[in-house]
């Protein structure tokens, strides 16, 4: 076999396309000239994970946005300007994410950055915003770093934080008869944290943390970790997943019995994953970011709205990403412009009432206070998967950490 | 648990991955045997068995007539495709079948979201399998028993499909030389026909196999094609035993590393990579380096 004689000339042809493309993209962007953002078009950057393990996560937010792009721009847009969604694939890649983010910064003439899809591309982003005066309005990143040690100015979140979805599982958990826990998340930023501060939370609520494994985004097989988490002896173990890796758990962990065990507790409870493993989903417990069954005049209208035009119901980063959009218009209203010196004062401390009841944007960290729900999942009559129903919500003073923090002091 | 039964699940686990493995790793080294393509739809083909396996499962409301029907119409497309397209470039560069066949994978991509939508979609065992069986006191699923039994199953058969029929024959003969098996009156084309729908078949066996364990989604592509990758790199390219013995290796590399010491096992599969092709540089089993 001539493996290595017939790769050679492929290589250098790649190299050569490659080179001409970063040529391309490194040229200085000349062209573009930040005045005309005054008027036309309000044009909203969105570098979106649209495939890779967490493209299903990417694709809602992306929805979500477009829907509510397009309900604004059938009412005459903001400030009787029409808003323009340029959205970008990044496949999950922080590096990608802050290549294209930049593009549509320098070339596009964004000055508004929302729906990145995982944390460690909103952390990639981040230390950029100043130097490209732009707001990135976070509608789904849960990574507590955020609005603490990693936080910058043009930073907002108007979506519930990995911290804040673990403190309503453990002020639930408080009260249950449960007293073991292990931990299960994913091997990245998101899911060190969120199981950090689960394991503080079981701790400060005087009861066991026996042990925690990460699993790399794309682990096909969960038979391994279910084993850990079986001998763990554990009451409960909290999950810390999404995506495929999610579904691929809890199919798995179905198939092995794991549930007639050992409760699953999870951080996000989510439609597409319920609706991709069916019944291994049903009895499973969590905080959630959003879910349509919460009973609310505003959510009620937008389910509605949303069955109409997709015939389904709105999915939690669906939700969450529709949230961070009316954050935004508010604030876009408020400031009379999206110029990140109007736009800034504007959201700090401005509250809004949406899908999920009141959001206060806080000043101190621009952290979306808002309460917390946990869910269960049931079946109920009429629906043809089991529904996520709303058992305990919390006020949003109890899940909300300190200003710049990840962690609870009780 | 003890040990015992702690070795006992996790070894059979290991097999039932292992299996599924080896079905992508097959298909790839058959084609690239014969044809000397890589190629790099494999992912995207897996991928495309399991959701044309979810559809004929959902309108026939079986799982056994997806498991038969998906590996059919995707190596048929996957003949259809050699027939069409790649038979154009088997005078050109090499670089030429990399590029063609990375864009079958877009496309094949791409039209699946488009088809199917970008939310995975559960694909149940068949009923019959759905149960635990008690290995010294410890469930097992059912269904991985299974997959065990329909890899040694198909492993056997593609063995005994080589060693044994006309076709196998050859295939075999093409493979070592196919000027020569040419102008003894072998019908060159319609080979490399087969072996490329055969190995698509295949790629879509996995697919499907896999569906009620990851369900099918958008994302299953991307997560496979290296593995398949590297158990023929490991085993060989072109080699069928080599791409036996990478699966193995890979499949239990995976399962025991994830279990001992999760924070590394990503990096023992390469590692494993990096032994083999140091000592023999051909892969386990390649003809030559």
């Amino acid at each position: 076999m001539h493996m290595s004689g017939q790769f050679r000339p492929s290589r250098r042809a790649m190299l050569k396309v490659g080179l001409a493309g970063a040529a391309g993209l490194a040229a200085p962007a000349i062209l573009s000239t930040s005045p005309r953002a005054e008027s036309g078009p309000i044009k909203i950057g969105m570098p979106v994970a649209l495939t890779g393990p967490l493209g299903s996560v990417g694709q809602q937010t992306k929805r979500g946005a477009e829907f509510w792009a397009k309900l604004q721009n059938a009412k005459g847009g903001i400030l009787g300007r029409p808003i323009e969604l340029v959205i970008e694939d990044t496949a999950g890649n922080p590096a990608n994410c802050v290549r294209k983010a930049q593009e549509m910064v320098e070339r596009r003439d964004c000055r508004l950055i929302t729906g990145i899809t995982l944390s460690s591309e909103a952390l990639a982003v981040v230390p950029k915003l100043t130097e490209w005066d732009s707001i990135f309005i976070s509608g789904i990143n849960g990574d507590g770093r955020l609005t603490a040690d990693s936080f910058v100015p043009n930073f907002f979140r108007a979506n519930i934080s990995g911290p804040m979805g673990t403190r309503a599982v453990s002020l639930y958990l408080r009260k249950s008869n449960m007293t073991k826990f292990y931990g299960l998340g994913l091997d990245y930023a998101w899911g060190h944290n969120s199981i950090g501060v689960f394991e503080d939370e079981v701790k400060n609520g005087k009861k066991e943390f026996v042990g925690k494994i990460f699993a790399p985004t794309g682990t096909k097989d969960y038979s391994p970790y279910i084993t850990k988490i079986r001998q763990s002896g554990a009451d409960a173990v909290f999950l810390v997943m999404q995506g495929d890796d999610n579904n691929a758990f809890l199919s798995q962990a179905q198939q092995y019995r794991l549930p007639e065990k050992v409760k699953l507790l999870t951080e996000i409870v989510d439609l597409a994953s319920i609706r991709a493993v069916g019944d291994a989903s049903l009895g499973l417990i969590g905080s959630s970011r959003y879910s349509f069954t919460y009973d609310h005049p505003l959510n009620n209208e937008f389910v509605a709205a949303w069955k109409k035009e997709y015939n389904t119901y709105p999915d939690t980063f669906e939700g969450e990403q529709w949230q961070a959009m009316k954050v935004l218009e508010a604030g876009i209203t408020k400031a009379g412009g999206i110029e990140a010196a109007k736009l800034r004062p504007a959201l700090e401390d401005i509250e809004v009432e949406s899908v999920k009841g009141k959001v206060f944007i806080r000043k101190c960290d621009h952290q979306g206070v808002q309460q917390g729900f946990m869910v269960e999942v049931k079946k109920k009559a009429g629906f043809e998967t089991p529904v996520p129903e709303v058992i305990a919500t919390f006020p949003g003073d109890q899940t909300t950490p300190d200003c710049n923090k990840m962690a609870y002091k009780d | 648990m003890s040990t015992l039964a702690l070795l006992l699940t996790q070894t059979v686990n290991a097999l039932s991955q292992s299996a599924l493995l080896f079905f992508l790793g097959v298909g790839l080294t058959l084609i690239f045997g014969l044809m000397r393509i890589v190629n790099f739809a494999h992912g995207a083909l897996y991928m495309l068995g399991a959701f044309v396996g979810y559809s004929i499962a959902a309108w026939s409301g079986s799982f056994w007539l997806a498991l038969a029907g998906a590996p059919l119409l995707v190596g048929l497309f996957g003949a259809g495709f050699e027939l069409t397209i790649l038979r154009r470039l088997y005078r050109r560069d090499a670089h030429a079948f990399l590029m063609v066949t990375f864009g079958l994978a877009l496309v094949v991509g791409e039209a699946v979201r488009l088809t199917w939508g970008s939310d995975a979609l559960q694909v149940a065992g068949p009923p019959a399998l759905s149960g635990v069986v008690f290995m010294l006191d410890e469930p097992f699923p059912v269904y991985r028993l299974f997959l065990v039994a329909i890899g040694v199953v198909v492993a056997v058969a593609i063995w005994q499909f080589l060693e044994r029929a006309r076709l196998g024959l050859l295939i075999r003969a093409t493979s070592q030389n196919a000027d020569m098996a040419n102008a003894l009156g072998v019908d060159v084309k319609m080979i490399r026909s087969c072996v490329f729908g055969i190995g698509c078949g295949l790629a879509a066996l996995g697919g499907v196999l896999a569906a009620p364990l990851v369900t099918a989604s958008n994302g299953m592509a991307a997560t496979v094609i290296i593995d398949a990758f590297v158990i023929v790199i490991i085993g060989g390219m072109g080699s069928f035993l080599g791409s036996l013995i990478g699966a193995l290796l890979i499949g239990f590399v995976q399962v025991f590393g994830n279990y001992y010491a999760p924070d590394f096992a990503l990096a023992f599969m390469y590692l494993v990579m990096l032994a083999v092709l140091v000592m023999r540089p051909g892969g386990l089993l390649g003809k030559e380096a």
